[in-house]
C-alpha cells in the first residue's frame, strides 16, 4: 500500500494458529485497528501491544477488530500472544510477501528485515481512516486516539449512532 | 431439541455446509444462565485466548448454545480428536459429554476479541452487514 491508498491490501496470511486469513474476513463488518510490529523480540512493540492487550477489554463489547502483523512465525506468535495475555490475532508474514508491497520494510534492522512500525485504523471495507508511522515510537496512536478512530468508523457505519 | 423439550440455536454455520464425519463432539448443556453472566463471558475469552489455539487443526466448530435473546444454555466443540475436551471452559458452566457426529461442518474460529453477540445469535455466529 503506497502512502495514498485509500483501500488497505487484503492480506491473505497465516494467523497465530497456522490457519491463512483475509484481512477482510477478520473484519468480518467491524472497524479494524491494524498494527505491524517489529517482532516479540522488541523492547517498544512489548511494551506497545502490553497498551494493546489492556485496550481489548473495550474492544470485545465495542464490536470492533484488533489484528496484528509481524514477520514471526505462527508458532512464536501464539507463544507471544499467549505471554501478552492477547485474544486478538496475529498475522504472520514470516516469508516476507507484502513487506515491499506495503512499503512498510524497516531500515535500521538489516538481520530480522522487519515490518517498520505502523498503525491504520480501517473502516470494515478495509477503506483507512487514519494512518500512523510508528517508526518512532510516540508516532503510534495512543489508545485514546484509537478509541477516537474507532467512534468516528463506527458513527459512519452503524445507521443506528444517531438518537432519534 | 434438548431431550427437555428446549429449542436452543447454534451458530447457523456449524450445521449449513458440508459435514465432516466421525467428527467428536463435547456437549455442554445445563440451566440457562445470562450470556452477560462473568462466567460465560470469562468462557467465551478463554476460547479466544487458548481453547482454539489448544485444539489446533483438530477444531471443527464451536458454538454457544442460545435458548432467547438472554439466556445461555450450554456449548458445543467439535473435534476430530476428544483428547482435550476436558479442558473446555464451557464445562465449568455445564455438565458435558463427549458424542460422534456427522452433523458439523468446518467453521473458521473467531478471530477475537468481541464477545459480545450479533444480534441475539448465538456467540461466536453473526455480523452486522449479513
Amino acid at each position: 500500500m503506497s502512502s495514498v491508498a485509500t483501500v488497505f491490501t487484503d492480506l491473505e496470511l497465516p494467523d497465530h494458529t497456522g490457519r491463512v486469513r483475509t484481512l477482510s474476513e477478520l473484519a468480518g463488518g467491524d472497524p479494524l485497528a491494524l498494527f505491524f510490529s517489529r517482532g516479540w523480540w522488541c523492547p517498544k512493540e512489548q511494551r506497545f501491544l502490553r497498551g494493546m492487550v489492556a485496550l481489548q477489554d473495550e474492544f470485545e463489547v465495542a464490536y470492533s477488530r484488533l489484528v496484528v502483523v509481524s514477520i514471526d512465525t505462527p508458532e512464536v506468535q501464539s507463544a507471544f500472544r499467549a505471554g501478552l495475555g492477547a485474544r486478538f490475532t496475529f498475522l504472520s508474514d514470516s516469508g516476507r510477501r507484502y513487506l515491499d508491497e506495503l512499503g512498510l520494510r524497516e531500515t535500521t534492522d538489516t538481520v530480522h528485515h522487519p515490518y517498520r512500525p505502523a498503525a491504520f485504523t480501517l473502516y470494515p471495507d478495509l477503506r483507512v481512516h487514519r494512518a500512523y508511522n510508528g517508526y518512532w515510537y510516540w508516532g503510534r496512536p495512543t489508545t485514546e486516539e484509537i478509541r477516537q478512530d474507532m467512534r468516528a468508523i463506527t458513527s459512519a457505519i452503524r445507521p443506528d449512532w444517531e438518537l432519534d | 431439541m434438548l431431550d427437555s423439550g428446549l429449542r436452543v440455536r447454534p451458530d447457523p454455520h456449524c450445521i449449513r455446509g458440508e459435514p465432516v464425519p466421525g467428527a467428536f463432539a463435547h456437549v455442554s448443556v445445563g440451566e440457562p444462565i445470562p450470556y452477560d453472566s462473568p462466567e460465560i463471558q470469562q468462557a467465551r475469552r478463554d476460547v479466544l485466548a487458548w481453547w482454539i489455539g489448544l485444539l489446533g487443526e483438530t477444531l471443527i466448530c464451536v458454538t454457544t448454545l442460545a435458548l432467547d435473546s438472554v439466556h445461555c444454555v450450554g456449548a458445543i466443540t467439535v473435534a476430530t480428536d476428544a483428547s482435550r475436551f476436558a479442558d473446555d471452559p464451557f464445562a465449568r458452566s455445564f455438565p458435558a459429554v463427549v458424542v460422534q457426529s456427522d452433523l458439523f461442518c468446518r467453521v473458521v474460529p473467531p478471530p477475537g476479541p468481541v464477545v459480545e453477540r450479533y444480534s441475539g445469535v448465538a456467540w461466536p455466529g453473526g455480523r452486522f452487514d449479513g
